[in-house]
């Protein structure tokens, strides 16, 4: 069916794909899994013409086949279920299932043949047992539900091979149920399928053949049979931890910095429970969509807490607005840089003094010291290492990834908070930029700060933490400490419906 | 799931929340007025809405795409300020229509060039149009009022099968608007675009040209609602259509169309919308209000509408917020997305 | 070439402009440099920058206000009912001209408060609260003098607006007061920040609501000022002042370089805005040219401003 031979790929210069070679049969589910960054997601953007190789080919049928765009791909029967969907709220969905062309009754009439998208739409949601009208709105549906219209509208253009990325991650148990009722369906319809996820229970239990990436190259590739899952995890972790990490010679202290006890919210968390010491670094690991980052912001105030306690250095903290926290010490690195952590149009300096501006401020009206403001964001631009040709008056979104980042940090070591919630804090930076983060976790620490630091990538926090929680379905599932630290423990207790016994 | 998805009455209540405006504004004024209920009045309340109405429809499409067409009164006021010199210069009745039609539709794409070939805000652009319109219509007219000849007004007060021409054109408007965003290819790629302009690219929508167009048809709307409002008060006076754009706004949101795209209706939204403001009117001409009274009464309920669109908004958001684990593992949201479906 | 360039990137490019177009019209336009029509242009631009500089607040908070020139109307309406030795309720008595005052004030600061109560706690999109509140606003003050002017106000009152120096002095002080707040102030930075990132700046512990609360009111109460400058000079308080005036000064606004998207924008730029259409407006009446003529070139000025100002952003885009 499809093949991928020797596909190679660079972004700024960092290799993300080493030469992935393999074949899919026609009719086959394959597996595709591998830990964030090993390559999955770029790999299925080339197959899906969002992205172009820069070496190597891939092969439809015997034939060439290299898309430029997703219409291509479209045109040789390839659909690509993006995790998050490409669908129009406010049309129906035999609307969505056609906007890129609709039929005509005749060349005269302009308008859309409705019968036809009505009749073609209900028979392709009755295939997948929508239990819907084609002409419901795809806003009423839920997410599970979205995903059977974006399986939809793969059957419309007649697709051959559906790629699905994480197509589980916002799924109830029973939708997940049915969406793998559905895929088997299509297999016995003898349309080919490649499946990525991380929840590779899943993944043996629906692919024929299971390919495993990590850092770009494929390290293992045999039927799911031959795969059990410790395998699979030995050959996703594989690789020894490199010196990407710097020493911390302190130790935690005794104190309590943040004490978090029986925190809840309804369908978000479940009696979240732990405590961070002062000069702590206590990492936060478990899958996109489990509930880690959600519970960062109830606990910076930006989402509601129904119940449970949250004290910073004995102050209870509930009920405060994120002002409020910030002002008694706390601080938040959000995942999304773009959209939460910078304003990048703006300068920055003015990026970098925004959280502690009150402190440079004087007086009723709160005439900020330029010469205070100034000076501070100096010193800590030196303290992150800022690149020194970047100027203060220059916007954020000049700057790269790393750089932009270190901005973030700045302007929350500005405030020198008590306590810093770090989510995601190296995602889409350099190894150099990610060792300086890391090296200003460490300085964090060793003053007595105490670090929550989320992450999705294992190695990073086992590389740095001195405690990791692992989270799954909006709960804390396990606790490890440093001495036993194992990935293998970590990623079970990650990927795993049930409790590790 | 939360609670009020397991209520949903009040969400039901806030997405008719114009309806139901409606429904009691006609309530009060019949209570209290006999006068009011009469058809003789309905069919006035629906002459008087035909200009505002039609204006209002072409901005239901702008808004649509979650733009805005700050000039549509003063392309009233041009190609009125054209029609007039034209016909009292000698020209036919219809040639004279044809042209203000044609000025409707270029003034149209004129905005359209600089939002969609330069990539200027409409806000700004059709503020500057809105000027320049308004200036080059006073230029023609030299700032005097014009009054037309009486072949406008016939042209008014002329029935086709018992109904006045201003409300069939208006009927007209509305039904081929209807039509066109329902029924169409184009229509129903406006509202895709109105919701994700990056999505709709990357399903192969022409996006700028379907801007285009709406812009094109929104122009060619004030041209007609300009030519409705002639016939009904034949004279082109300096202030002709002058800040009927936020009427027309006005009426089109009261209709359930959002400013930031995607949501709305020419009907029964936009319609209802203009026709309640108009209603309002009548019915307090009705009850001999103080007649300086009508703007606050007016826009208290226009605000009224807009606060409880804001609540449904909010509710809808606090109902998709995202969810890690579903309670209890019941999948009752899905049971409920039947019932609601099921309309 | 490089002058050039940095010239057009230059925040003083509108001044620049002014300054030009003064020089080229100069030596054309009978009376254009002397003295007393310098006057003239002043009277006419200062109460219009005082409105300009408060709606410059509201679009770098991302906002607009399309309330201003009703609320200079109900404010001069208010003014004039409270003052007017015909019909005024204090007519005669030594406290009108103070209660006066603070009632235009006052007026002007609720309405403005309105609007932000709309905006950040019923969550309004701005563009159809402040349409909603201008309609309302506009058809009070037509609605409580019954669509008649007032006169007959104290000649204290009338100089505050006739003396060209104290309209210079209050005019001035509150353009320098907002220069300062936004410039010095930390209200001035976070202005900016929401202006910039809504989210970003609620996450950096910006009190999002408040601050855009308040730039509502002071866009309120700047109209406030300008309605004192208008109705002290015009000697009327007048249901219909400044109606038209809207679009002249969110025209004035973006052509000084604010962005309708939020976070960047100066008052100097709106200050050079205002001047320049004045000066534009101006010259063009003086060489006899009608009054749709000069509306004519005021749309052309806004739209090449507009697309200059895109220009300029692809330019800084790509340095």
């Amino acid at each position: 069916m499809i093949e991928f031979v020797n596909i190679e790929k660079s972004f700024f210069g960092v290799k993300v794909l080493k030469g992935v070679s393999f074949a899919v049969k026609p009719g086959q589910t394959v597996g595709i899994v591998g830990e964030n960054g090993a390559g999955k997601s770029t790999l299925m953007n080339i197959l899906g013409g969002n992205l172009q190789p820069d070496a190597g080919e891939m092969r439809l049928n015997g034939q060439p086949y290299a898309p430029k765009s997703p219409r291509a791909a479209e045109h040789a029967r390839i659909a690509f279920i993006h995790q998050d969907l490409n669908l129009f709220g406010n049309l129906s969905i035999a609307e969505n299932l056609f906007i890129g062309g609709f039929p005509r009754p005749s060349a005269w009439l302009p308008f859309i043949d409705r019968r036809k998208i009505r009749e073609r739409t209900s028979e392709l949601l009755r295939d997948l047992q929508l239990p819907y009208g084609p002409d419901t709105l795809v806003e009423r549906l839920s997410a599970g539900e979205r995903q059977l219209v974006e399986i939809a509208k793969a059957l419309a253009i007649d697709a051959k091979l559906i790629i699905f990325d994480e197509p589980t991650t916002s799924l109830t148990a029973r939708e997940t149920e049915r969406l793998f009722a559905i895929m088997a369906q299509l297999r016995e319809r003898g349309i080919a399928m490649l499946y990525i996820s991380h929840s590779l229970g899943d993944v043996l239990r629906l692919c024929d053949e299971i390919v495993v990436l990590r850092d770009g190259a494929v390290v293992g590739n045999a039927p799911a049979s031959e795969l059990p899952m410790e395998r699979m995890i030995a050959l996703m972790v594989g690789r020894e931890i490199t010196q990407l990490f710097p020493q911390r010679d302190t130790k935690p202290e005794e104190g309590i910095a943040l004490d978090v006890r029986g925190v809840s919210q309804p369908s978000v968390a479940r009696n979240i429970t732990f405590q961070l010491h002062r000069g702590e670094v206590l990492g936060v690991a478990g899958l996109m969509g489990s509930g880690r980052s959600e519970l960062a912001r109830i606990l910076f105030g930006l989402d509601p807490c129904a119940a449970g306690e949250i004290r910073l250095n004995g102050q209870l903290l509930n009920g405060l607005s994120p002002r409020e926290r910030i002002q008694r010490g706390l601080a938040f690195l959000t995942e999304d840089r773009r959209m939460e952590g910078l304003c990048m149009e703006a300068a920055i300096a003015d990026n970098a003094a925004l959280v502690a501006l009150p402190r440079f401020a004087r007086g009723l009206f709160g005439f900020v010291s330029k010469k205070k403001s100034r000076g501070a964001v100096r010193n800590i631009r030196e303290a992150v290492k800022l690149t020194a040709s970047a100027r203060d008056a220059q916007p954020v979104k000049t700057l790269s990834g790393g750089n932009q980042q270190k901005v973030v940090l700045a302007k929350w070591l500005l405030n020198e908070p008590k306590v810093f919630i770090i989510d995601e804090p190296t995602r889409g930076i350099d190894v150099g930029a990610k060792h300086e983060v890391y090296r200003l976790i460490n300085e964090l620490a060793a003053r007595g700060t105490g670090v929550l630091m989320i992450s999705s990538e294992v190695e990073e926090l086992i590389g740095m933490c001195d405690r990791i929680l692992v989270m799954r379905r909006g709960e804390i599932r396990d606790t490890v400490v440093a001495s036993e630290f194992d990935r293998e423990r970590i990623l079970r207790a990650a990927l795993h419906d049930k409790a590790p016994a | 799931m939360t609670t009020a998805r397991s209520n949903p009455i009040g969400l039901r209540l806030l997405n008719q929340a114009s309806l139901i405006l409606f429904a009691v504004v006609l309530m009060i004024f019949g209570a209290l007025s006999s006068a009011f209920f009469q058809p003789a009045n309905a069919v006035n309340i629906l002459i008087q809405t035909s200009s505002t109405g039609i204006l209002a429809v072409g901005m239901t499409f702008v808004l649509l795409t979650a733009g805005v067409d700050l000039s549509v009164g003063s392309i009233m006021f041009v190609a009125a300020a054209v029609g007039g010199k034209l016909i009292l210069s000698g020209w036919s009745l219809t040639a004279t229509l044809v042209v203000m039609l044609a000025i409707g539709g270029l003034y149209g794409a004129l905005n359209a060039v600089f939002i969609t070939r330069l990539a200027i805000m409409a806000f700004i652009v059709t503020l500057a149009t809105r000027y320049l319109g308004r200036g080059f219509g006073l230029r023609i007219t030299e700032t005097r009022a014009m009054n037309l000849p009486e072949s406008f007004y016939e042209f008014g007060a002329a029935r086709i099968l018992g109904l006045p021409l201003p409300v069939l054109i208006f009927a007209v408007v509305v039904v081929l608007a209807h039509l066109t965003l329902t029924r169409t290819p184009f229509g129903r790629q406006i509202y895709a675009v109105g919701a994700d302009l990056e999505a709709a690219r990357k399903a192969g929508i022409n996006t700028r040209w379907v801007l285009f167009l709406v812009y094109v048809i929104c122009g060619f709307c004030a041209a007609v609602a300009g030519i409705v409002a002639l016939s009904q008060a034949p004279a082109v006076s300096p202030g002709f259509g002058n800040n009927r754009e936020f009427m027309a706004i006005a009426a089109a949101v009261l209709g359930g169309t959002s400013l930031f795209g995607g949501r709305g209706a020419v009907f029964p939204g936009t319609v209802l919308g203009a026709v309640l403001i108009q209603t309002i009117d009548n019915g307090l001409n009705i009850l001999n209000v103080n007649p300086y009274l009508y703007p606050l009464i007016t826009s208290g309920v226009i605000f009224l509408a807009v606060l409880l669109d804001a609540i449904r908004n909010r509710t809808l958001e606090r109902l998709n917020r995202r969810r890690i684990f579903v309670e209890a593992e019941t999948d009752q949201p899905n049971v409920k997305n039947h019932c609601d479906s099921s309309r | 070439m490089n002058f050039v360039k940095r010239l057009f990137l230059s925040e003083y490019l509108v001044l620049g402009l002014c300054v030009v177009y003064f020089a080229a019209f100069t030596p054309f336009t009978p009376g254009f440099a002397s003295w007393s029509n310098l006057q003239t242009i002043l009277a006419y631009c200062l109460p219009i920058l005082v409105v300009s500089v408060g709606l410059t607040l509201v679009l770098i908070v991302g906002g607009i206000d399309l309330s201003v020139t009703s609320v200079i109307a109900l404010a001069s309406v208010v003014g004039g009912k409270i003052m007017s030795a015909d019909e005024g309720w204090l007519a005669g008595s030594p406290w009108a001209i103070p209660v006066g005052l603070f009632a235009m004030l006052l007026v002007s600061a609720v309405v403005g408060a309105v609007n932000g109560v709309a905006i950040t706690i019923g969550r309004i999109p701005a563009f159809i609260a402040t349409l909603t509140t201008m309609m309302f606003v506009s058809g009070l003050a037509i609605w409580l003098t019954l669509s008649r002017k007032i006169g007959g106000l104290p000649s204290g009152f009338v100089m505050l607006g006739q003396n060209l120096w104290i309209v210079a002095a209050i005019s001035g002080g509150a353009i320098l007061l907002a220069h300062v707040a936004l410039t010095k102030t930390l209200y001035g930075k976070w202005l900016y920040a929401i202006g910039h990132n809504p989210r970003a700046a609620i996450v950096s512990g910006v009190p999002v609501g408040r601050v855009t609360f308040f730039t509502y009111v002071f866009s309120g109460l700047f109209a406030g000022i300008a309605a004192i400058l208008f109705t002290a000079g015009l000697e009327t308080g007048n249901p219909e002042m400044a109606r038209d005036n809207l679009l002249d000064v969110v025209g004035a606004v973006v052509i000084g370089g604010t962005s309708l998207y939020g976070g960047k924008g100066h008052v100097i730029g709106t200050v050079f805005g205002v001047l320049f259409l004045a000066l534009v407006d101006n010259s063009l009446n003086l060489i006899g040219l009608n009054f749709y003529t000069i509306a004519m070139v005021k749309g052309g000025v806004i739209l090449l401003a507009a697309f200059t100002d895109a220009l300029r952003n692809r330019f800084m885009a790509g340095a």
